[in-house]
């Protein structure tokens, strides 16, 4: 054991010096799958046939495929077309695609499930389609969405390791180079894995958090 | 008296099953009309045909001589309030908020005048102390009250309501029907859908009675409550228990 803390306390900082990379890659692609979701769901529900069908379309897509496999195709593959991003952008735009289809699937079952009479009373009022939407239906689907949502944002916190393959030095690339520099491989995973654990615990936390403070009686089956 | 209200003509068809036939009614200002008449039999859909939640397929509407359009009818549902049969409070906002949302942000009021509003109207309906509550903290009785008020805070010269008591436990009805006495005496112009006959009888000034996706008699209560003209109306009564004498 304080062969392990001697070991971590060691090679810990440099691993460490990866975390804003890590938090940087999935903060952005959390939040581009978010609002591209929230679009992709919207396009599926209140779109006409052709934004229902290629939004259905990028969902399957981007749904049946490995990320990995995606994240090589923006990064090695595009450039034979002549769009070239550097690794950590690639990382960015392969990650947050493909949350996006995620997203926008629970973003859709979320919105369906506000009831009608919502909509309906909001328009009796005057409200226009869109404002009773953006006033009523949407505040009600995104509570009822946080504990999916919550997951699927802790599993991208961890896929944001993949980055690693294409040369982004995120806090997984770091630890590799560390087992090779000390070819103590089973400390070194051991401490990576705690350092994301530490991080999906975390994180965890701030999202049951924010579940308990919008939570409304009513509106989402469980309390808070 | 001034025509508030007009309906002409509304026809509804569901495939090739007409739902309404060419219904056609007035209300005056400061009037209040009861539908009544068996279940599946268009009411509800009149009303939702009259604010245009279910567009009509035929027929016009007038509110204070303006016809409803697909342009206008934001504009015009703002003085045109409904009142669902479950309420349909929005559910994320507490009470206060239900009602004041419609001033604030359809009216455009600033937020004092609107919470001034709010107030004053769940103080009509007597819920000021209930305010801070989400809708699902509410009893049934609360719930309407509240969405009469929620109504009442758009300053509507109609306010249209869908069974306003239907979904209500028996001893939960008492309350919403005082508050649309109370709002009846007060003036407010009202179509009311709804088998209330104590509403009906003390604060309606006619009763229609509605079969078939007709109007099949119209008249004041005393009338069709204890001589109705049609023996479908008479039957209808009968059948509610509600036929006081020959």
């Amino acid at each position: 054991m304080s062969e392990f803390l001697d070991f971590a306390a060691e090679h810990l900082p440099y691993i460490l010096e990866g975390l804003p990379t890590t938090l940087a890659l999935w903060i952005l692609a959390i939040t581009f799958g978010f609002f591209f979701g929230l679009l992709l769901a919207w396009c599926r529900i209140y779109g006409g046939r052709l934004a229902y069908s290629l939004a259905t379309v990028y969902v399957e897509i981007f749904r049946g495929t490995p990320m990995l496999v995606q994240m090589f195709f923006i990064y090695l593959g595009l450039p034979e077309i002549g769009i070239v991003f550097d690794p950590f952008t690639a990382a960015v735009v392969a990650i947050g695609l493909n949350t996006s289809a995620y997203q926008a699937e629970y973003f859709r079952g979320a919105l369906l499930s506000v009831p009608s009479g919502q909509m309906a009373a909001a328009q009796a009022m005057g409200m226009s389609r869109m404002q009773a939407l953006i006033q009523i239906v949407l505040p009600q689907a995104l509570r009822r969405v946080l504990p999916q949502w919550s997951n699927e944002a802790i599993l991208e916190l961890k896929f944001t390791s993949i980055a690693f393959a294409i040369g982004v030095t995120e806090i997984t690339a770091r630890a590799e180079k560390i087992g090779y520099q000390t070819f103590e491989f089973f400390n070194t995973f051991v401490l990576v894995a705690l350092v994301y654990l530490v991080l999906t615990a975390t994180v965890a936390e701030l999202l049951a958090w924010l579940e308990r403070k919008t939570y409304v009686p009513g509106v989402t089956a469980r309390a808070g | 008296m001034s025509t508030v209200l007009r309906v002409e003509s509304i026809v509804k068809r569901y495939s090739d099953h007409a739902v309404l036939n060419g219904v056609s009614l007035e209300l005056a200002r400061g009037e209040a009309k009861v539908i009544m008449g068996p279940s599946g039999t268009g009411k509800s859909t009149l009303l939702r045909c009259i604010n245009h939640l279910t567009p009509p397929d035929e027929g016009r509407v007038f509110l204070e001589g303006e016809e409803l359009t697909s342009e206008n009818i934001n504009k015009i549902r703002q003085r045109l309030a409904f009142v669902f049969q479950d309420f349909n409070l929005f559910l994320h906002l507490t009470v206060l908020d239900n009602v004041r949302i419609g001033p604030r942000r359809i009216l455009g009021q600033s937020k004092e005048e609107a919470t001034e509003r709010a107030l004053t109207e769940l103080r009509r309906v007597g819920l000021e102390d209930r305010a801070n509550y989400y809708p699902a903290q509410l009893s049934g009785g609360q719930q309407q009250r509240a969405s009469i008020a929620r109504a009442l805070a758009m300053d509507p010269k109609v306010i249209l309501f869908d069974e306003p008591t239907s979904a209500l436990d028996p001893e939960l009805t008492g309350e919403v029907v005082a508050v649309m006495k109370q709002l009846a005496s007060e003036g407010m112009t009202m179509l009311v859908v709804s088998h209330e006959v104590a509403f009906a009888r003390s604060a309606a000034d006619k009763i229609i009675f509605m079969e078939g996706g007709y109007i099949v008699e119209e008249a004041t209560p005393e009338v069709i409550l204890r001589n109705p003209r049609s023996d479908r109306t008479r039957g209808f009564l009968k059948a509610i228990g509600e036929q006081e004498a020959v």
